[in-house]
């Protein structure tokens, strides 16, 4: 909102004060300022001349060749192309040098050979508006040779409000709010404001009946004796100010009053209103308004109308209609002055998309007594101030819906602890100071039946929202006072030193693990997933928590895991890069759906939130030269190192069993890690490559073919595990240990599981560490068959091994391979 | 026999001299003294000669045999310092090649930013907790003194989460502070608490505006805090976060849950005079922050005549854009490794 330094200044004395200093007083005590701008700059860089002489031109019809006193040297030959020029007249002079935009010079000239010294300007020219019928003629008593700003006292400054910073202050949606700010800041009085009624004629009163909830109240004043037409300049250039585009006197005194005291207001062309007078009401559905701006509206029973009869013919607080706005021959007039539920006016003006000053201001919910008179007295009074001839021809309708009044209208008094004021600011203040304070921002303050309090009456305009109870009250004391001049304290208690939280502390762990050692790149994404993505990870069948109102079509589904997200991202970082390895520790939602087995919801309706670490790698494919080597080997030896980096034992390793698997997994090349080896012990990560059909949907082929792993890991349930599993720490045995290389020649069937079972069996529990290092099949190797290396390191940490016990070791182990339909092959 | 010697050792040395390695010097010098070798050869004749011949025969084959312990003493000298040299002539380094790139990760510049306030504040005696992304439409803003027609709502553009028709409303929640109503819930006074994370908007997105964004609320309730207990808790937040001293200016603003309510604006921490940080100002508008309201306090379960407490608001996103100079706020979730890389 925009707000003019002199029309301020209409309400309290700002001598000694620039805008700039306002501005800043504003931003400490009151809201929030955005920009300080200087109003039509022009005006102060062209001068009052006075027309001595006017001559045709010789050669051009239209032009006339003048001669203009600027109160300086010799007069100047202006030539001038406007039809009401004429000798005598005051005008606003552009010398030669002035610039009127920033491509706009004055410049010496000739005009169809006539030397042209100057241009008399219009109104428009100098950012006063549209009207450039002709040249501006200014007040004869404007002083010749001054800047025209000066002469005029139109020299102004515009200062910006950011809107939001006065969501809870309906009273400072007018200049007079404002200047009541200012007057308590500066401490300088408010001056007087004439908002009385002048006496009414013996008409019979304007009938108005309130048939709906929503309007506290409607005045109705008849007015009578006006004459339309263009406003005065003072008029003009306020509005014009604060960006308001001056329309006819009328309106634009309507539009003064309620950017003056914030209320909004209508004036009615009274030949266009019907005898039964206006009906407030709510609309039908299906009923239509064309509003003001010439859009036809339908309307809905949430809107509330105002009706001539039957007829609508305005939308409240929002806009009024076509069919009964003033019109240049308008003398007759019924001026409303309402008051409106807030949110009735702030949903249909948000439906309608039609945001007005009117609707803005009754949103913020207007004070709905004292105002509305003032308002009403306001515009009367200025009115008549310009056309003297404009009377009250009835006594004022005011309809009051006292329900609605009550409802609207909060406490006016306050009980107020000045030492509360002083405990919660921190600040030392005696109770003298307080009510000073509170009485020049114009509330009463006076003694309490209770000792230790005060009783603060609060005016109409600051009780509806913003003062309602003491801790307001607290509020405004600083504000005044001003928050920067309260002494800063250190928080004394004792510190109880905080756990960073046992998820946190893990998560860090994993996080360092993967971006330090194992080369991985954090991100953090959207919860959104995309349908399409959805489609192409085959996962579109699965409940997913939505949003009603997404950012974009297909985007209301939010992500039950974390690793689909990632998937997305592969292929726009595949086209820019070889290899891609990325995690996310993040949350995955999932729908509270009684059927879905394991999933209990926090209440009725919340959904479940689970924390995920998912990774993903894609890279092109390379030949395998290796067992250990291929992405999801690699992948593998990851994952496998989180738990121990967590200094946990890691999870167990081995296949998937039915419905583990998401519907991206590769259905074979996949395994699944559990915290113990218990047969029905849960899933705690996955790990598998893509799905084929999916790699390809997710476009990782040709040029970008890719081999792709993906792990999803719980954080919830590693953070159980790592409570439940056993440390890792071993005990250093002072008996030297033997190392044993096997080779075991297998059924290719067997899985490498058993084998290392069997070796487990063999060594009778003193394997102390097995490594598989190589994975053989071809020449030597029987068909079917294949041979599985390990490094097994046997200790004992109360004897000293010796040869015998390898002996023992290899005999049992051969035997061991021997059950598994294969054979000890090597040993070394 | 002379002769013969003779031809042997120059053999050898001839062998010797052309020896690349020790392993090669070392299979030449197995040859000649290994048994069975040329040394072994010559003294196993020994016993089959005519006795006058005997001495002379073992002599000169002990001759010989002195005299190729030197000379593959000497051999294995030379190609050890032939071995030092070559390790020293440091081969075709140049000092000039780029530096090969080491494989690395990257944390997320916000995990960066988190951590670093986690740390701050746990130092302080906070807290850090988390709160449901998903939340109740009661916790995100009635339990906060938003009501249903409150303007304040406007202001905060909603995602609306479908539920059952008779269930309670969900929302993504529009920013932390539901954490506030929570934490009230389970902790006792007097508490310090933190919570970071996630929160969404529904708006058009450009590069200052996201619809998916991290912020941290903060909450501290106890007996007799005060307006400038929060402005020194800033202040040293604010000396934490940028590792000096900055001056803070608070304004009053407005959010319902507060009261009274501040802008805490800290000196722009980048320029001198105004900088596009600033937007030339000199003052960033950092921390949202103010008195609990009381209405929240009471929704909280807490005796308002006994406590009161402060809190605040600060946005990771839009620090972590000025901590690097980030000018799109989209990049930060737009999962691309050329922008993940540098951090
Ligand atoms: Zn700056």
């Amino acid at each position: 909102m925009k707000i003019s330094y002199r029309w301020l200044a209409r309400h309290i004395d700002l001598s000694g004060l620039s805008a700039e200093q306002v501005a800043a007083d504003l931003t400490l005590s009151t809201c929030e300022v955005e920009s300080v701008e200087r109003f039509a700059p022009c005006l102060s860089d062209v001068t009052v001349g006075h027309v001595l002489t006017r001559e045709k031109h010789p050669d051009a019809d239209k032009l006339s060749v003048c001669s203009v006193d600027i109160g300086q040297g010799a007069p100047l030959q202006i030539v001038c192309g406007a039809p009401n020029v004429r000798a005598g007249l005051k005008v606003a002079v552009a010398t030669v040098g002035t610039s009127l935009a920033p491509d706009f010079k004055i410049k010496k000239s000739k005009i169809r050979g006539v030397e042209s010294c100057g241009m008399i300007c219009s109104e428009r020219e100098l950012g006063l508006g549209e009207d450039h019928e002709g040249i501006w003629e200014l007040d004869g008593a404007a002083a010749l040779g001054q800047p025209v700003a000066a002469a005029l006292d139109l020299a102004d400054f515009v200062i910006e409000i950011d809107n939001k910073s006065l969501t809870h202050r309906p009273d400072l949606w007018g200049h007079r709010g404002f200047a009541r700010e200012l007057s308590a800041i500066y401490q300088r009085p408010l001056k007087p404001l004439d908002t009385s009624l002048p006496p009414a004629g013996a008409l019979a009163p304007f009938p108005v009946r309130i048939e709906s909830k929503a309007c506290a109240r409607f005045m109705a004043l008849c007015l009578e004796g006006a004459a339309n037409g263009k406003s005065p300049l003072w008029l003009r250039t306020l509005l014009l100010a604060v960006g308001q585009r001056p329309i006819d006197v009328l309106v634009d005194v309507s539009n003064f009053v309620m950017l003056d005291l914030a209320q909004p207001n209508h004036l009615f062309d009274r030949r266009r209103l019907s005898s039964e007078g206006i009906v407030v009401r709510d609309a039908r559905a299906g009923e239509r308004l064309t509003t003001l701006d010439g859009i036809e509206r339908k309307l809905e029973p949430a809107d509330l109308l105002i009706c001539a009869g039957p007829k609508p013919i305005g939308l409240a607080g929002v806009m009024g209609g076509e069919e009964t706005k003033v019109a240049s021959d308008t003398t007759a007039l019924v001026l409303e002055v309402a008051s409106f539920h807030a949110a009735t006016i702030r949903r249909t003006a948000s439906r309608l998309a039609l945001r007005t000053d009117a609707s803005a201001r009754f949103e913020k919910t207007l004070a709905n007594r004292d105002l509305p008179e003032a308002a009403a007295g306001h515009l009367v009074r200025t009115l008549q101030s310009i056309q003297p001839a404009v009377r009250l021809s009835a006594p004022v309708t005011d309809q009051r819906n006292e329900q609605a009044l009550v409802a609207a209208t909060a406490e006016l008094s306050i009980l107020l602890r000045p030492e509360r004021v002083r405990k919660l600011l921190g600040v030392a203040l005696d109770d003298a100071a307080i009510s000073a304070i509170l009485k020049r921002l114009g509330l009463a303050v006076s003694p309490a039946d209770k000792p230790g309090w005060v009783q603060v009456k609060i005016p109409c305009e600051r009780a509806t929202k913003d003062l309602t109870e003491e801790q307001d009250l607290v509020e405004e004391v600083g504000r005044i006072h001003r928050f920067g001049n309260i002494p800063t304290r250190a928080l004394l208690e004792t510190i109880r030193p905080p756990q960073l939280g046992a998820r946190r502390a893990i998560v860090r762990k994993l996080e360092d693990r993967l971006a330090l050692a194992a080369g991985f790149h954090q991100t953090i994404s959207y919860s959104f997933l995309a349908d399409s993505l959805r489609a192409k990870l085959g996962i579109e069948g699965l409940p997913h928590s939505e949003v009603v109102n997404p950012v974009a079509e297909g985007l209301s589904a939010m992500r039950r895991s974390v690793v689909p997200s990632l998937l997305g991202l592969l292929e726009s970082n595949r086209r820019h890069g070889q290899d891609v390895r990325l995690f996310e520790v993040g949350k995955g939602y999932l729908p509270y759906a009684p059927q879905e087995a394991g999933i209990s919801p926090t209440s009725s309706a919340e959904p479940k939130e689970v924390h995920e670490l998912g990774l993903v790698w894609a890279r092109p494919p390379k030949a395998k030269q290796r067992f250990d080597e291929g992405v999801l080997a690699e992948l593998h030896a990851v994952v496998a190192d989180l738990l121990p980096a967590l200094g946990r034992a890691d999870l167990v390793w081995g296949p998937a069993r039915t419905g583990e698997l998401p519907a991206f997994a590769h259905p074979v090349r996949a395994l699944v890690g559990r915290a113990d080896k218990a047969p029905d012990a849960r899933a705690v990560a996955v790990l598998a490559e893509l799905e084929p059909s999916v790699r390809r949907a997710l476009g990782l082929v040709g040029d970008l073919d890719s081999e792709v792993a993906f792990a999803a890991l719980s954080i919830d349930d590693l953070q159980h595990a790592v409570a439940a599993l056993a440390t890792r720490y071993h005990p250093v045995s002072s008996f030297p240990g033997i190392k044993v290389d096997v080779a075991l020649a297998l059924p290719s069937a067997v899985p490498a599981a058993d084998a290392l079972a069997a070796i487990e069996r063999a060594a009778k529990g003193l394997a102390r560490g097995i490594e598989l290092f190589d994975v053989y099949s071809g020449p030597n190797i029987a068909a079917g068959h294949r041979s599985l290396a390990f490094h097994v390191v046997l200790e004992d940490s109360s004897k000293t091994l010796e040869d015998k016990d390898r002996h023992k070791f290899l005999e049992r182990l051969a035997k061991e391979a021997q059950g598994l339909g294969g054979e000890l092959r090597a040993e070394s | 026999m002379q002769s013969e010697h003779a031809d042997l050792l120059a053999g050898y040395r001839a062998r010797m001299s052309s020896a690349a390695s020790q392993e090669v010097l070392r299979s030449i010098e197995r040859e000649a003294f290994d048994k069975g070798g040329t040394i072994a050869g010559m003294l196993a004749k020994v016993p089959s000669l005519e006795p006058s011949e005997r001495a002379g025969a073992g002599r000169a084959a002990n001759e010989l045999k002195r005299a190729l312990e030197a000379d593959f003493a000497a051999a294995r000298e030379r190609l050890a310092q032939a071995a030092l040299e070559r390790e020293r002539s440091g081969g075709d380094f140049d000092a000039t090649l780029p530096a090969p790139k080491a494989r690395r990760g990257s944390l997320h510049p916000l995990t960066q930013v988190q951590r670093e306030l986690e740390d701050l504040f746990t130092s302080m005696g906070y807290e850090v907790l988390d709160g449901p992304e998903i939340e109740l439409e009661r916790n995100n803003f009635d339990a906060l003194n938003i009501a249903k027609d409150h303007p304040a709502r406007d202001a905060m553009d909603t995602f609306w989460v479908k539920t059952p028709p008779g269930q309670e409303r969900l929302v993504l929640r529009t920013h932390t502070s539901p954490v506030q109503v929570r934490a009230m819930a389970h902790l006792k006074p007097p508490f310090r608490a933190i919570a970071p994370g996630k929160v969404f908007r529904q708006e058009t997105t450009d590069a200052s505006h996201e619809h998916t964004f991290h912020q941290m609320e903060g909450l501290v309730v106890g007996e007799g805090i005060s307006v400038g207990n929060l402005i020194g808790t800033m202040q040293t937040l604010l000396q934490g976060i940028f590792g000096r001293a900055i001056e803070v200016r608070l304004r009053p603003g407005y959010f319902p849950f507060v009261e009274p309510g501040f802008e805490l604006d800290a000196r722009c921490p980048f320029c001198k005079q105004g900088c596009s940080v600033c937007k030339r100002s000199t003052w960033i508008e950092l921390l949202p922050c103010g008195l609990v309201h009381p209405r929240v306090l009471e929704a909280g379960g807490i005796d308002i005549e006994r406590y009161s407490g402060f809190a605040f608001g600060l946005g990771l996103s839009r620090l972590v854009m000025m901590r690097h100079g980030i000018e799109d706020v989209r990049h930060l979730l737009a999962g691309d490794l050329r922008f993940l890389e540098q951090f």
